[in-house]
Order: C-alpha cells, then structure tokens, then sequence
C-alpha cells in the first residue's frame, strides 16, 4: 500500500517536473521567436547579401599563370573583424534605372585599412578614371571591373593592380546609401564649398534616368538627409577637381556616417537591414558587421587618415574616346606601401 | 476542462512573452535624434531670453523670436524658405524661397506678412540649366543696396556654375552689377556682408594643391582685387560682424578633418584683422550672429553628437572674458545654412501674441 502509494507520487513528481519542463521550454521557444521575428529582416539580408565569398579565382583568368599581387592575396589568411588589421575594399555605384541587375559601374572605390587595435583607419580612394588592367581582361578605367565581373573583379583588380591583400568588401548602391542615412536621423557634415551642379544626373525620381537636375550644396556645417548627402557625394561636375573632389567628399560622409554608427547598437540592425534591402553586400558575415558597430564608436577622427591620388599620381590622358586618368605606379604604389601590408 | 484552460492561458502567456520580448528588443534601439523628436519651434520656449527679434529658419519655415517665444511668420510655401535678412531700421526683412531648381529672393512685412517677390530667377523654357540660384541676401546701412550670392547669367552648355556677389537695390533690379569675380569652379564667392564704409567683406573659395578653402575678404569696388582677411590654412568663412563693426566672428575648419570647425573673434580695423582668439574649438558652430546690441554672439551647433542644430548664446564674446556658451533652444532642427538675422526693434507677426 505505501511502496504503490509512493510510487504513484514519484509518477506525479516525474510529471509535474516534465510539464514544468516543457512550459520552460515553451517559454524559451516563444521568447526565441519573439526574436526571430524582431531580427527578421536582418537575418533576411544577411542571408541574402552578406557572407559572399570573394572568388579571386573565377574574375581573374589572366592571373593563373603569372606571379601577380592577386594571386599572392589569394593565398594569404583572412583574418576576421577582430583585433587583426584588415583590408576594406568600400564600392559605391550608380544602380539607377539606367543599368540593369548587377550590370553598374563602381563611382567610388575607397580602400580602407582597419587596425583594431591601434584605432588607426586609412581610407585611400582610387579614382574612378583611373586606367589600369583589368582583372577579367584588357584594359580600362578601373570603375568598369565592377561592370565586368562584379564585386571579385573589382577586388582582384585593385589587389593586382595595387599590390594589396584585400580582406573583405563592402558594396552599396544609391538607393542603399540616401535609406541608410535616413535611417540613422540624417549626417552632419561641414560642406568644404558651394557645391554647384546644373548637369547633375535626375536618376532617382521621374521618368527619364538621363535627365538633369540643378543641385545647390551650400557651404559649411549643416545637417543633411539622405538626398542631401548624395547629391554633395555624387555632384562633380561644378568642381575644378572633378572626381578628386566627389572621392574627398565621399570620404567625408563616410566619417560622419561613422559618427553615426558609433550610436547604433545590435538592436537596431533590423532597422538598418531593412534600410538597405538589395543595395548592398558584402562578403562578411552579419555577426563581423555587427563587431564592426563597438569598433566604429572607438575610433576617433583624429586616427582616421585621408588619403587622395591626385596629380601627379594620376595625369589626364585620352584613351580611345574616353578621358581617363594614367597611374603613375612608381608614385601610387609608394603612397599605398606607406599605409597597406604588400602583398 | 480545467487542463484545456491551463493550456489555453500556458499558450496565452507564451504569446505574450513572444511579444514582451519583441517589444523589449524594439526598446534597445539607439535613440537617433529623429524627426518624431523635433519640435515646432512655437512649441518651445527658449532657455536663455535674447534681446530683439530674431529670424530664424528650420524646415522651410521662418520663425521670428521676441522675448523668448517663437513666432511662425506663415508664409505661404511653395519651396523652402531660408536665409532670412533684416533691412535696417524696418520691421520688413529679406528672404530666400528655394525651390529645385532655382531661388529667389523675397521682401516680407514681418509685422502684417505682406510678401513681394523682388527676383525673377525661373526661367520660362524648360532648359533647367537657365534657372537661376540667389543666396544669402543682405541689405546695406542704407536700407537700400543690396548685396547677394547669384550664380551669374551663363551659357546653357557649360559646366561652370560659380556664386559671384552682386549688388542691386530693393526698389530697383536685384542683380544689377557684378561686385567679385571668383575663382573658377570652385564654387565661388558667398556671404556678404555690407561695410559701413562702402565695400563688402565675404567668403572667397579657392581650390589649390587639390585643396579647397575659404578666405574672408574684404573688397571695396567692383571687380577690384580683394583683400584677403585670413589664410588658405585658416580656412574661414561665415563673417559676423559686430554692430559697432570693431568685432569679427567666423567659422574656421583648418585642420580638424574637414568634419568639426572653430568658432573665432578677432577685432577688425580697415582690412587688418587682429589675432584670432577661439571660442569654441572642435564643434559643430555654423552661422554666427551679434547681437544687435553687441553683448553677445549666438551661433548654430548641435547639442548631442550627430543631432540637429540648436541655437547657443555666448555672452561678452566680443570681450577678453566672454562667458560659457549657453543652449538657447533644445528639441529643434534649425537651419544651419540660414544665418539668425537680427533685428533691434520688437517685431510680433500678427499682431500681438
């Protein structure tokens, strides 16, 4: 009578403990799908544009059988966003109605070098004219490798041609860009100068993606939008330094974008995911974007150093029916060993 | 029937423990200043009480501040309306309505809010490039000459678009006569400020060595060779100068990275300026203004990092021991680009408030 009485008791304990149990685990799945639903959108984009695995290989034909800088930075460790220095290879293009799919050329390509643990950044852009061989083939002006062979053509020909180890990269289109500072309350930048267009490209709203529209960047600290900013970045047409001009001012905006992560926690990647849905990717993993968000904040300005090829790095030249800008490699390649690892 | 409604109320509470950590999740967002934070400036009061009437701009609208409350000038949009100016010793000011493509600049009754259009700058056709820009207007001691930014008449193919000042009258032709002649695709020449002893002192752009900067220039005619108040390396711009016109204030970006300023007083005697003392050093100011009274400078800057511009006070600043900065106001989103015009007299628009 007392070992049944006790053996039912044990059933009971064994039960309640089960069902106690299975509520916990209830709890847990239903707070884990809270989660899931709250990150949604950026577990979306990160299956959708991060993590792309650059292949140096498949965009660099030409390279498989010569001792280029590529095919050394192809073979050389990746280190991720830790406390290792790495290698950034930032692309900005004009994906506006006049191009299709993933058919765009790249107008900003800034190479950044990283050091955790210095807190030491340098952003080096390369010109868009800048005429060099291309890593799937020929010659051009180093924006069209984008065009040709997409995200690792743009890799391989700068790693080939600059004699750099590239680690990961990072590619956003217009619509991404004006979304992300919206998203973020907006930038604030100190305009350098009037900043005047009359032939600015009307790409982004009305009918026809070869209109024109005016653009007045008025000078000195003011907060911008994401339209705002944009127009200051991509305007180039007004400056008497043309695309050196645009690359300073995309280094600018760049920084005060950088400014603005520095207040962005884990929590709000959603909102940033959902900003740049289908413009941007990047062959990093979400949880490497999300280390680089703690990173942005201990940066300060004064260890952000700017870097422009300007003549007589580059000199104007015409190529075929172009205008492109030719390197002076002994030059460039002496700026770029002061601040990038050779390859 | 009693274990269908513990699962009922188990499922219950799971749902909401879902949605409980949804919710807390939204909560750690980080609180970007947005445009759901920004106030109407009539909606506030200011924490420091200036003296006279100040115009001020922020999100298309013009704001006329007396005695520490905000009043919206209701102006009729069609664009943005920016840059206001006082006309000395009226209650009427001077101000900019931009739209896409071009701007023009307006006379308006403070008081009663009469506008008149004083500039035609839209051009009839419908070649874009012929429009025209009109920036920063501003009104001489003689309550008639006008100076202003106008990008001047141009040829339609070219990609040479530069701000020259020009200067013209209120009762006749804005843009009558060229005054600068500026550099070439730099962007050009902007805020002039008119001389009590004829002339202008203005901000000239100049790009060199792939450099762009800002020098302030004093010019006493037309097209004559001005001369330069500060360095390529200062990098200044923005001129304030004092009513009694023995004070100078400028924004200065030299070397700070091009993404933080200096706010700067020197005296001015003719064309010398004296050593810079700096107020401010590695911020946000823009736009610096006197009071009409002389005791004290306001500027733009933002409070918080990455914010909106708020107004700041500084008292004494002309003195050799001016006082802390004070936030003026706090939860708006001024418009940097519109310099504070103003005024000494106690201008309410609409009447009493």
């Amino acid at each position: 009578m007392r070992r049944r009485r006790a053996s039912r008791h044990r059933r009971a304990w064994r039960r309640k403990t089960l069902l106690g149990l299975l509520v916990a685990v209830g709890f847990a799945l239903s707070g884990a799908a809270g989660a899931v639903a709250y990150f949604l959108p950026a577990i979306t984009t990160a299956i959708r544009d991060t993590g792309h695995t650059i292949q140096r290989g498949a965009a660099t034909p030409a390279a498989s059988a010569s001792a280029l800088p590529g095919e050394a930075a192809a073979a050389a460790p990746d280190p991720s966003v830790g406390s290792q220095p790495f290698t950034v290879l930032l692309l900005g293009s004009d994906n506006d109605a006049k191009f299709s799919g993933s058919e765009v050329l790249t107008q900003s390509m800034i190479l950044t070098r990283v050091d955790p643990r210095t807190r030491h950044v340098v952003m080096l852009s390369i010109p868009r004219d800048l005429y060099v061989p291309l890593s799937s083939g020929g010659s051009d002006k180093i924006d069209k490798a984008y065009l040709h062979g997409g995200a690792n053509a743009a890799v391989a020909t700068v790693e080939r041609n600059f004699h750099v180890h590239i680690d990961h990269y990072a590619w956003i289109g217009l619509l991404g860009l004006v979304n992300l500072i919206d998203k973020i309350g907006g930038v604030d930048v100190v305009a350098t100068n009037p900043v005047l267009d009359d032939f600015y490209p009307a790409d982004l709203s009305g009918q026809n993606p070869y209109a024109f529209q005016r653009v007045a960047v008025l000078p000195g600290p003011q907060h911008m939008n994401g339209i705002e900013a944009l127009e200051y970045v991509r305007s180039r047409h007004g400056d008497l330094r043309s695309d050196f001009g645009r690359s300073q001012r995309q280094q600018q905006v760049l920084l005060a974008i950088r400014t603005k992560a520095k207040l962005l926690g884990l929590a709000d990647l959603p909102d940033v995911a959902s900003a740049m849905s289908n413009d941007f990717s990047t062959d990093m993993s979400i949880s490497q974007v999300a280390a680089l968000l703690p990173l942005a904040g201990t940066i300060t300005l004064q260890n952000v150093q700017q870097v422009l090829l300007l003549p007589p790095d580059v000199s104007s030249a015409f190529v075929g029916s172009q205008d492109v800008l030719m390197p002076n490699w002994d030059l460039i390649l002496a700026e770029v060993r002061k601040h990038f690892p050779v390859a | 029937m009693r274990r269908l409604l513990a699962v009922v109320v188990l499922l219950a509470l799971m749902g909401a423990f879902a949605f409980g950590v949804n919710r807390f999740l939204a909560s750690r967002r980080s609180h970007i200043p947005s445009e759901s934070t920004i106030s109407a400036p009539t909606e506030t009061r200011t924490a420091v009480t200036l003296p006279g009437t100040m115009f001020i701009s922020q999100h298309g609208d013009i704001y006329a501040l007396a005695g520490g409350y905000f009043s919206d000038l209701r102006l009729a949009r069609s664009g943005t309306w920016m840059q206001p100016s006082v006309i000395p010793g009226s209650d009427a000011i001077l101000a900019v309505l931009r739209t896409d493509a071009f701007s023009d600049v307006y006379m308006i009754d403070a008081g009663g809010g009469a506008v008149h259009k004083l500039s035609h700058n839209a051009t009839p056709g419908k070649v874009i490039q012929l429009n025209h820009w009109m920036f920063w207007p501003r009104v001489g001691a003689d309550a008639q000459t006008v100076y202003m930014s106008y990008d001047s008449p141009k040829t339609q193919e070219s990609y040479q678009i530069d701000f020259a000042v020009w200067q013209g009258t209120l009762a006749g032709k804005l843009a009558v006569h060229q005054v600068t002649d500026p550099f070439g695709y730099t962007g050009g020449d902007v805020d002039a400020v008119p001389l009590a002893g004829g002339g202008i002192l203005y901000s000239k752009y100049q790009i060199s060595s792939g450099q762009v900067y800002s020098r302030l220039a004093v010019q006493k005619d037309a097209l004559a060779e001005p001369v330069y108040l500060t360095t390529a390396t200062d990098d200044c711009g923005q001129p304030a100068l004092s009513p009694d016109g023995a004070s100078l204030a400028m924004v200065c970006t030299g070397g700070t990275g091009l993404q933080s300023t200096r706010l700067e007083v020197a005296s001015l005697s003719g064309t010398t300026l004296g050593k810079p003392r700096t107020l401010i050093n590695n911020c946000l100011c823009a736009a610096p203004a006197w009071a009409p009274d002389g005791s004290g400078l306001a500027y733009y800057a933002p409070a918080d990092a990455g914010g909106h511009f708020q107004l700041w006070w500084i008292a004494g600043a002309a003195g050799a021991t001016p006082h802390a900065a004070q936030e003026v106001t706090s939860n708006l989103d001024l418009d940097a680009l519109s310099p504070p015009a103003w005024s000494p007299l106690l201008v309410t628009p609409h009447g009493p408030r």
